[in-house]
C-alpha cells in the first residue's frame, strides 16, 4: 500500500476490519476470512487507482473476498461439497445495498477483543491487531517489526490458531470482564505505539509507521467507546507525546533529550488535540494510569521552555501515579521530577531504593537516570562511570549512541 | 558473492578516552557507510549487537549444557556487529578499510557459503 495521506488507502484501511469482521460473523473461520479480506484489499489496491473508486467500496470488497472465500473452499476438497452448498445459499456476488451499510459496531470491536485475546502472546496480539484491525499486510508487519517475512507469516498463523484453541467466539466479552479485556487491548495499542515511538534508528525502506497505526487504531477505539476515560487518555497521551516527535532526533538520527529540544518544532495541532481530549476527561472518569500519563505529557507540551516546567505539578501526578500504577519505571520517573524540585541528591536517593529492588529495575534507564542526575550534583567521574554501564546495557543503537556522547563530554583523560 | 564484513569489541573498549567528537564522526561514518550500502542495493543484512558485557555463552559442563554469564572470546576480539553485502572481495575489502581507517581497530572480511550446490 502507498503513503498514508493516500485516500484510496485510508479508505481501505478504514474498511478493511469492517469487511472482515462482518465475514467472520457471518462465515466464522477467522483464518480464511482474514486471507479473503487481504485478497480483497489487495484487488482494490491495483484497480481502484486506476478504474476509480466504486461507489459501494465495502460492498465491492466483501464481494471480492467472498469470491476469494468460496474459490478457497472450492479447492479444499475434505469441504468441497458442504461448503459449496453452503456458500452457494448465503452468498450473492452481486455488491448488495446491505452490504453497503457499515456493520454493527460492535462487530469491529468484537475482532479487535479477539484479536487481543489474553491467551495469545504480546508479540502475538500485535501481530494480530496489525493484520487484522489494521489491514496491513504480513510483509509491511514483517519490515516495521525488522523480522523476515517468513517468520511473521508463522507467527500470524501461529496466532491464530490460539485463538482457534483457546475457543473464543466471535462477540464482545460479557459485561463483568470487558475491564480486564479492555486493559490487554489497550496494552497492545500501547505496546505499538511505542516500538514506533523508540526504534528511529535509519531510513527503511517500507516501514511502515508504527507510531500513527497505533494512533489510528486507538482513534478507531475511541470512535468505538467514547465514555471510556482510558481508552480518551491513552488516545491524549499518544497525541501529546508524537506532537514532539519532529523535535526529538536530529537529522542524523541521533536522539535530542527532551530540554534540549527545539519547541518551535513541536505538533500544535496534536498538542492541541491532546489537550482537548484529556479536558474531556477530567471529573467524568475514574482516574487511570493513561490519562495520568497524559496528563503528565500535556505539562511538559504546556511549557514554553524547558526551565519553565511545572515540575511540582508534574511530581504531584508521579506521586498519583505511583498509588494506582505502581511500578519501578514509574519511581524511576518521580526521581527525576523530585530532583528538579528538591535537587539532584533528593533524586538520587530516590534511585537508591531502586537499588534494593532486584526486578527488572536493574535497567540501563537506572543507570542513564543515575549519570544525568550525578552531572547535575557535580560527580563528574561517578556520572561518567553511570552513562557508561547504561551505554553497556542498552538494546537500543540510538540510546547507546546518545549515552557514549554523554559520557565522552565527562572524560577526564585527555585523547585525542 | 556475499560477504560478511565483522566489527569487534564493546561499545565502551573502543571509544575509551576519545572526544566527543571523535564518537560523532565515528556515528556518521558507520550511519553514513550503512544508508550508502542500503542505497546502492549492495547491503543484504546489517545488524549492531549488544555489548559483549550482555552475551551468555553456553558450555559443556558436566556432562550438560550450563548458561555462564559474558562472551567466550576477550571483549576486545568479541563480535560487535556486521554488514552482509552482496558485491566484490575488493568492494568487501574497500567497505572495511574506511571503518579501520578511522576507528583503528580490525575488521574481518569472510565470504557466506552457498546454499545452493554447484552447478553440474
Amino acid at each position: 500500500m502507498s503513503g498514508p495521506d493516500d485516500p484510496v488507502d485510508e479508505l481501505l484501511r478504514e474498511l478493511a476490519p469492517q469487511v472482515l469482521a462482518t465475514l467472520v460473523r457471518r462465515h466464522g473461520q477467522l483464518d480464511a476470512c482474514e486471507d479473503a479480506t487481504q485478497e480483497a484489499l489487495l484487488a482494490a489496491v491495483t484497480q481502484w487507482p486506476k478504474e476509480g473508486v466504486p461507489t459501494r467500496p465495502r460492498a465491492w470488497l466483501l464481494t471480492v473476498a467472498r469470491r476469494s472465500l468460496i474459490d478457497h473452499w472450492r479447492s479444499d476438497s475434505a469441504r468441497r461439497q458442504r461448503e459449496e452448498r453452503a456458500a452457494e445459499a448465503d452468498t450473492p456476488l452481486v455488491p448488495s445495498d446491505i452490504d453497503e451499510q457499515p456493520p454493527d459496531r460492535d462487530d469491529t470491536l468484537a475482532l479487535l477483543f479477539m484479536c487481543c485475546h489474553p491467551d495469545l502472546s504480546p508479540s502475538a496480539q500485535v501481530a494480530l491487531t496489525l493484520r487484522a484491525v489494521g489491514g496491513l499486510t504480513t510483509r509491511e508487519i514483517a519490515a516495521a517489526y525488522f523480522v523476515p517475512e517468513a517468520t511473521m507469516a508463522k507467527r500470524i498463523t501461529r496466532a491464530k490458531q490460539g485463538i482457534v484453541q483457546s475457543g473464543a467466539r466471535f462477540d464482545l466479552p460479557p459485561a463483568e470482564g470487558i475491564a480486564d479485556r479492555l486493559d490487554v487491548v489497550l496494552s497492545v495499542l500501547y505496546l505499538i505505539f511505542n516500538e514506533g515511538y523508540t526504534a528511529t534508528s535509519g531510513p527503511e525502506l517500507h516501514r511502515v509507521d508504527l507510531t500513527s497505526e497505533a494512533i489510528r487504531l486507538v482513534r478507531l477505539l475511541h470512535r468505538l467507546m467514547p465514555a471510556d476515560g482510558e481508552v480518551t487518555g491513552l488516545l491524549a497521551l499518544m497525541l501529546l507525546t508524537d506532537a514532539r516527535r519532529p523535535a526529538r532526533t536530529n537529522p542524523d538520527g541521533s536522539l535530542v533529550p527532551l530540554e534540549d529540544q527545539d519547541r518551535s518544532r513541536w505538533d500544535v495541532a496534536a498538542i492541541r488535540e491532546g489537550l482537548t481530549l484529556l479536558a474531556d476527561t477530567l471529573g467524568r472518569f475514574p482516574v487511570g494510569q493513561y490519562q495520568v500519563q497524559a496528563a503528565i505529557a500535556a505539562v511538559h507540551d504546556e511549557a514554553p521552555t524547558a526551565d519553565a516546567t511545572d515540575w511540582p505539578q508534574i511530581l504531584a501526578l508521579y506521586d498519583t501515579l505511583e498509588r494506582i500504577a505502581p511500578s519501578p519505571m514509574v519511581t524511576l520517573s518521580r526521581a527525576v521530577a523530585l530532583a528538579n524540585v528538591r535537587g539532584p541528591r533528593a533524586g538520587l536517593a530516590l534511585l537508591g531504593t531502586l537499588d534494593r529492588d532486584d526486578s527488572a529495575v536493574r535497567s540501563h534507564r537506572l543507570d542513564a537516570v543515575r549519570g544525568h542526575l550525578l552531572e547535575r550534583a557535580g560527580d563528574l567521574a561517578l556520572a561518567r562511570d553511570a552513562y557508561l554501564r547504561a551505554a553497556r546495557a542498552t538494546e537500543s543503537l540510538p540510546e547507546q549512541r546518545y549515552l557514549q556522547l554523554r559520557a565522552s563530554r565527562l572524560r577526564t583523560d585527555r585523547r585525542e | 558473492m556475499k560477504y560478511m564484513i565483522m566489527m569487534f569489541g564493546g561499545a565502551g573498549a573502543s571509544m575509551e578516552g576519545r572526544s566527543p567528537e571523535w564518537i560523532s564522526g565515528m556515528h556518521a561514518l558507520m550511519m553514513g557507510l550503512d544508508a550508502q550500502l542500503r542505497e546502492s542495493g549492495e547491503l543484504v543484512d546489517s545488524r549492531k549487537l549488544a555489548d559483549p558485557t550482555q552475551a551468555k555463552t553456553v558450555r559443556f559442563v558436566d556432562s550438560k549444557a550450563a548458561p555462564t554469564d559474558g562472551p567466550f572470546a576477550e571483549i576486545k576480539e568479541s563480535l560487535a556487529g556486521y554488514w552482509i553485502i552482496e558485491a566484490t572481495e575488493e568492494r568487501a575489502l574497500e567497505v572495511a578499510a574506511q571503518c579501520v581507517d578511522y576507528i583503528e581497530y580490525p575488521m574481518e572480511v569472510r565470504p557466506i557459503m552457498d546454499e545452493q550446490p554447484p552447478p553440474s
